[in-house]
């Protein structure tokens, strides 16, 4: 690889952060505390997780001395978080209780007969998009409502994935977890998201 | 023969493009043929990109909050790791 010709922007965060400085650790909470705290989540209940978020922040303190920036920023904040996690789940002797067994959501599997084809369609196609969505306040609450009853596991897998761009090694890797186990958890996670816009969608009640 | 449940079973896949070519070639010959499966499709994926406009970036400003507190704190007594000790 050349000269770089432009300074790395996270390069400078994690320099500042090596500093102690203040201001670069608000700006590195409010950058990645919502994905650590999706990771944290796939473990434990709301504010337990919160508190493990706190914890590892004052944990990176003295560890971002030993970041190399060979993973990058992100995934070495979501290991710690992980790491924590599990420590937390074996002195507690709980285990993450998951069923990996079917990828078909059972409502979307009773509409299909029995020789495999569509009994009840998809009948709309859907005219939200995704920039619309943020507009549509209704559907927007209905989402949240609807994201924060999936099981654990699953929100978190989706949130790592979509929402903090993940790549699949990645999340499979923070969440310790199988790839094909993930492409459970993404499609089952992503079918009960389209189930719920259906609905609103034809009853406008969510 | 692809039926629309298997289509709908490894919609996910096909979406993040993780199919085999193989496996791809017949989900494309049977969204060819099939109305109902072409709106299945296009509904799930319209599904995952709202969930992704939705869930990134709002962070909760109370619990940002917490976390500056603690380490605010926790830097107070912080010391760099060559720093000079008083
Ligand atoms: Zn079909």
């Amino acid at each position: 690889m050349g000269t770089k010709a432009h300074p790395d922007p996270q390069g400078l965060l994690i320099d500042e952060l090596k500093l102690g400085s203040s201001s670069a650790y608000k700006e590195a909470v409010r950058e990645y505390s919502p994905g650590m705290l999706a990771v944290a989540r796939f473990y434990m209940d709301h504010s337990s997780a919160e508190e493990v978020v706190q914890d590892c922040w004052v944990t990176v303190i003295d560890a971002i001395h030993k970041f190399e920036g060979r993973s990058g920023l992100k995934t070495w904040l979501h290991r710690i978080v992980a790491n924590r996690c599990k420590n937390k789940l074996r002195s507690s002797n709980r285990e993450v209780a998951t069923d990996f067994s079917e990828s078909l959501d059972p409502e979307l599997a009773d509409r299909f007969n029995a020789t495999g084809r569509w009994d009840l369609p998809p009948k709309l196609k859907f005219h939200e998009s995704a920039d619309t969505l943020m507009e549509n306040d209704a559907l927007s609450g209905c989402l949240d409502k609807h994201l924060s009853a999936l099981p654990e596991t699953q929100r978190s897998a989706l949130m790592l994935y979509e929402a903090h761009q993940h790549k699949s090694e990645d999340v499979c890797n923070i969440l310790d977890i199988s790839a094909s186990n993930l492409r459970v958890l993404l499609h089952r996670a992503r079918q009960k998201i389209f189930l719920m816009v259906e609905t609103f969608q034809e009853t406008g009640k969510c | 023969m692809l039926m629309c449940r298997d289509l709908a079973d490894i919609a996910s896949d096909y979406i993040d493009g993780e199919l085999t070519s193989r496996q791809n070639l017949s989900v494309k010959m049977h969204l060819m043929m099939c109305k109902h499966c072409r709106t299945f499709i296009g509904n799930l994926r319209a599904s995952t990109e709202m969930m992704k406009a939705h869930s990134s970036g709002r962070p909760n400003e109370e619990f940002m909050r917490r976390i500056d507190e603690r380490v605010a704190e926790a830097l107070k007594t912080w010391e760099p790791e060559d720093g000079d000790k008083n």
